[in-house]
C-alpha cells in the first residue's frame, strides 16, 4: 500500500459528496475555461484577421466601448503621406443586425484597397466597381443569414444583392458582410467617414522603426491612436474589459470553488478525528497527516480541473455555433489555457486544504482516539 | 513514594513524578507516579475504573503529556523530545480496547499503516504484514474489511498491526475488554506467544486480575497513584 492509495481510500470514504465538490470545482474551472477561452479567442480571431490582410498598424479612434468613433475619411491621406507608408486605406465597420441575425459585422472597405485581396471567391464574384449595389458574404455569414448569391440584403436603409461568397481565411473575415466603402458610408449615415485606417509599411522595415511610425501618426493626429496591429487587441479597452470580466467571473466562480473543497476537507477532518487519532498513535507525523489532507484536497482539485477543462470546452464548442458568436470569434483553447486551468484547480485544492490541513495537525491523539 | 521492587535489566522506562491533571487542576488523573520499567518485562498495570491506568499508559505513549514529572525512555527525557511520532513510529506498538482498526482498509492495509516511512521496501512491508496476519491466524481474512470481522478477529488484527514497525515496547490497553471469555483467552494466548517470539516489553492495562497474573510484575493504582507493593494485599 502507498501513499496515493491511501489518499485515493480518504476520497472514496463519502463518494457522493466528493463526487459533489470535484463538481464544484469542475463548474468553476468550466467557468474560467469557456470565459478566457472566449477573450482568447476573440484576440485571436483579430490577429488572425490583421495578419491574413497583412495590415502592420491600425489607426482608429478607440475612445473605450467597443466600436471606435468614426473620423473624417481624409485623415487616411494625410497618413499615406506620411514617408515610411507604403499604403494606407479607410475602413468604416459596424456591428449590426441584420435581417434576422442579431449581430453582424459588417465592413465597408474602400474600393481597389489590399483589404479585398484576401477575400477569396468560392461563388459568384467581387462587386464590379464602388458604385455598384453589391455586397460579398463571408461563408460563416452566409450560413448564418442563410442567403446565396443572388439573394437580396437589407442592411439598415439599402436594399443589396449579394453578389458572391468568399473565403476570408480567418473568422472574423468569414463571419462578415462586405461592401464597398461610399455604398456603406451612405446606408449607416457616416457620409465621407471612417472608423479605421489600415496601413502597411514597405516590408522588411524594422520594428523599431513602425513604433516610432506609430508614434509619427500619433503627433499629426492628437485624437486616433496607432498600435500595430498584434497590440489592437490588447489595447483595446474594450476588450481589456471583457477580458477582465471574464477573470473577474472567473475568480467568483473560483472562491466559491475553494469554499465548497475547504467545507468538504473540513467536515472530512471532523468526521474522520478518530481515525486520525488511531494514525497519529500508530506513528504517523503531524506533517504525514497535514500532507494526507492536503494531497485529497488537490487531488480532488485535479480531478475538478481536469472535468472543469471538459466541461470548459464541451461549453465552448456550443457557444461557437449559436448565432451571437458565430462568425465573431473561435473560441481558444489550446493546451497552455486547458493547462493553465488544471494548475488552477489544484491550486484551488491546495488553498482550500490548508485550513483542514492546520486544524487536523494540531488533533491531541488521546483526545481524537477517543472520537 | 517508594517504586515497586524492579527487575534488573536495561532500564526502559523511568518515570519521576509523573503528574496529569485535568480541568485546569481540578482533577489529578495521575499523582506523582515513580516508576521503572525494564526490557523484557511484562507489566501489568490494574486498579479499578477511573483510578488512572489509561492515563498512565498514553503517558508511556505520549499520547498525551504530563502536567509535572519526568518520563525518561532509555535515558531520554520525552518531554524534551521534539518528535513523539517519531519516537512512536520507532518504539511503540498499541492495543487498544476497542481494537481502533481503520474501517477503510483491509486486514492487510492495517497492519501495513504502522509501517509507513519506515525502512524498506514496500514489497518487503507486504511480505510482513502477510506473515504476522498468518501469526495471528488471519491469513484467510487478508482483503477482508474491519466490518467484516468478529471482535476477536479484529483484536487479532489489532495485535498483528501492533509488532508490524518492530517495537520494542507493546502497550495494550484493556486488550481484552471488549470480548467474550472465549476470545479472551484466545486472543491473550496470541499475546503471549507474540511477546516471547518477538522478545518485546509489554504493558498491559487490565482490570481483570487473571489477566494480570500473566505479567512478570504486577503495579496497582489508586486514586492516580501507585499501590505499594505491601499494602497490595
Amino acid at each position: 500500500m502507498n501513499f496515493l492509495q491511501v489518499i485515493f481510500r480518504g476520497l472514496w470514504r463519502r463518494p457522493v459528496r466528493t463526487g459533489l465538490t470535484v463538481l464544484g470545482i469542475a463548474i468553476g474551472i468550466a467557468a474560467v475555461v469557456a470565459l478566457v477561452g472566449m477573450a482568447s479567442g476573440y484576440e485571436k480571431s483579430v490577429v488572425d484577421q490583421l495578419d491574413t490582410i497583412g495590415i502592420d498598424i491600425v489607426v482608429s479612434n478607440m475612445q473605450g466601448g467597443i466600436m471606435p468613433k468614426a473620423f473624417e475619411e481624409s485623415v487616411r491621406d494625410e497618413i499615406a503621406s506620411i514617408p515610411g507608408v507604403a499604403e494606407a486605406n479607410a475602413t468604416l465597420m459596424q456591428m449590426l443586425s441584420v435581417e434576422e441575425a442579431p449581430m453582424m459585422v459588417v465592413y465597408g472597405r474602400e474600393w481597389d484597397s489590399f483589404t479585398w485581396d484576401q477575400l477569396h471567391v468560392i461563388d459568384g464574384r467581387l462587386p464590379r466597381d464602388a458604385q455598384e449595389n453589391a455586397v460579398v458574404l463571408g461563408k460563416l455569414a452566409a450560413e448564418v443569414l442563410r442567403k446565396k448569391t443572388g439573394d437580396p440584403l437589407q442592411i439598415e436603409t439599402g436594399e443589396f444583392t449579394v453578389t458572391g461568397i468568399v473565403d476570408g481565411k480567418s473568422v472574423l473575415e468569414n463571419g462578415a458582410i462586405n461592401m464597398a466603402l461610399p455604398r456603406f458610408q451612405e446606408v449607416s449615415g457616416y457620409e465621407g467617414r471612417a472608423n479605421f485606417v489600415n496601413v502597411r509599411v514597405p516590408e522588411g522595415t524594422p520594428e523599431e522603426q513602425i513604433t516610432a511610425l506609430c508614434r509619427q501618426i500619433e503627433e499629426k493626429h492628437p485624437g486616433l491612436r496607432a498600435v500595430r496591429a498584434r497590440e489592437v487587441v490588447g489595447t483595446s479597452q474594450g476588450f481589456r474589459m471583457a477580458q477582465a470580466m471574464s477573470w473577474s467571473t472567473s475568480l467568483l466562480a473560483l472562491i466559491v470553488g475553494v469554499l465548497g473543497v475547504m467545507n468538504t476537507m473540513l467536515m472530512s477532518v471532523f468526521e474522520r478525528k478518530h481515525e486520525i487519532g488511531i494514525l497519529l498513535a500508530l506513528g504517523w507525523s503531524r506533517a504525514r497527516i497535514m500532507s494526507l489532507i492536503l494531497c485529497e484536497s488537490a487531488a480532488m482539485g485535479l480531478l475538478g480541473g481536469l472535468v472543469g477543462v471538459g466541461l470548459g470546452a464541451a461549453t465552448l464548442a456550443v457557444l461557437e455555433q449559436t448565432p451571437y458568436v458565430r462568425g465573431f470569434l473561435e473560441p481558444d483553447l489550446g493546451w497552455p489555457l486547458a493547462l493553465q486551468a488544471v494548475i488552477i484547480a489544484v491550486a484551488v485544492g491546495i488553498i482550500s486544504g490548508l485550513y483542514p490541513a492546520w486544524r487536523s495537525s494540531r488533533l491531541s491523539p488521546s483526545v481524537a482516539l477517543q472520537g | 513514594m517508594p517504586a515497586p521492587a524492579v527487575p534488573s535489566g536495561e532500564i526502559l522506562y523511568e518515570a519521576s513524578g509523573l503528574t496529569k491533571e485535568f480541568d485546569d487542576g481540578r482533577v489529578a488523573a495521575l499523582r506523582g507516579i515513580d516508576l521503572r520499567i525494564c526490557r523484557g518485562e511484562f507489566v501489568s498495570i490494574v486498579g479499578p475504573s477511573g483510578c488512572g491506568k489509561t492515563t498512565l499508559l498514553n503517558m508511556l505513549g505520549l499520547l498525551d503529556r504530563p502536567t509535572a514529572g519526568t518520563l525518561r525512555f532509555r535515558g531520554t527525557d520525552l518531554d524534551a523530545l521534539g518528535d513523539h511520532a517519531s519516537y512512536r513510529a520507532r518504539e511503540i506498538g498499541f492495543i487498544f480496547q476497542s481494537f481502533h482498526l481503520l474501517p477503510n482498509f483491509t486486514v492487510e492495509e492495517n497492519v501495513q499503516i504502522p509501517m509507513f516511512g519506515l525502512p524498506g521496501s514496500s514489497a518487503e512491508k507486504k511480505r510482513r504484514a502477510a506473515k504476522l496476519i498468518e501469526s495471528v491466524g488471519l491469513s484467510h481474512r487478508l482483503d477482508h474489511l474491519p466490518v467484516k470481522l468478529s471482535g476477536g478477529e479484529r483484536q487479532r488484527v489489532a495485535i498483528a498491526r501492533s509488532l508490524a514497525n518492530r517495537p520494542a515496547i507493546l502497550l495494550a490497553d484493556e486488550p481484552t475488554g471488549n470480548l467474550d471469555s472465549k476470545n479472551s483467552a484466545h486472543v491473550m494466548d496470541i499475546l503471549l506467544r507474540l511477546r516471547e517470539e518477538h522478545s518485546v516489553t509489554l504493558v498491559m492495562v487490565t482490570h481483570d486480575q487473571e489477566l494480570a497474573r500473566h505479567g512478570t510484575r504486577t503495579i496497582r493504582i489508586k486514586d492516580g497513584e501507585i499501590v505499594p507493593e505491601g499494602a497490595q494485599r
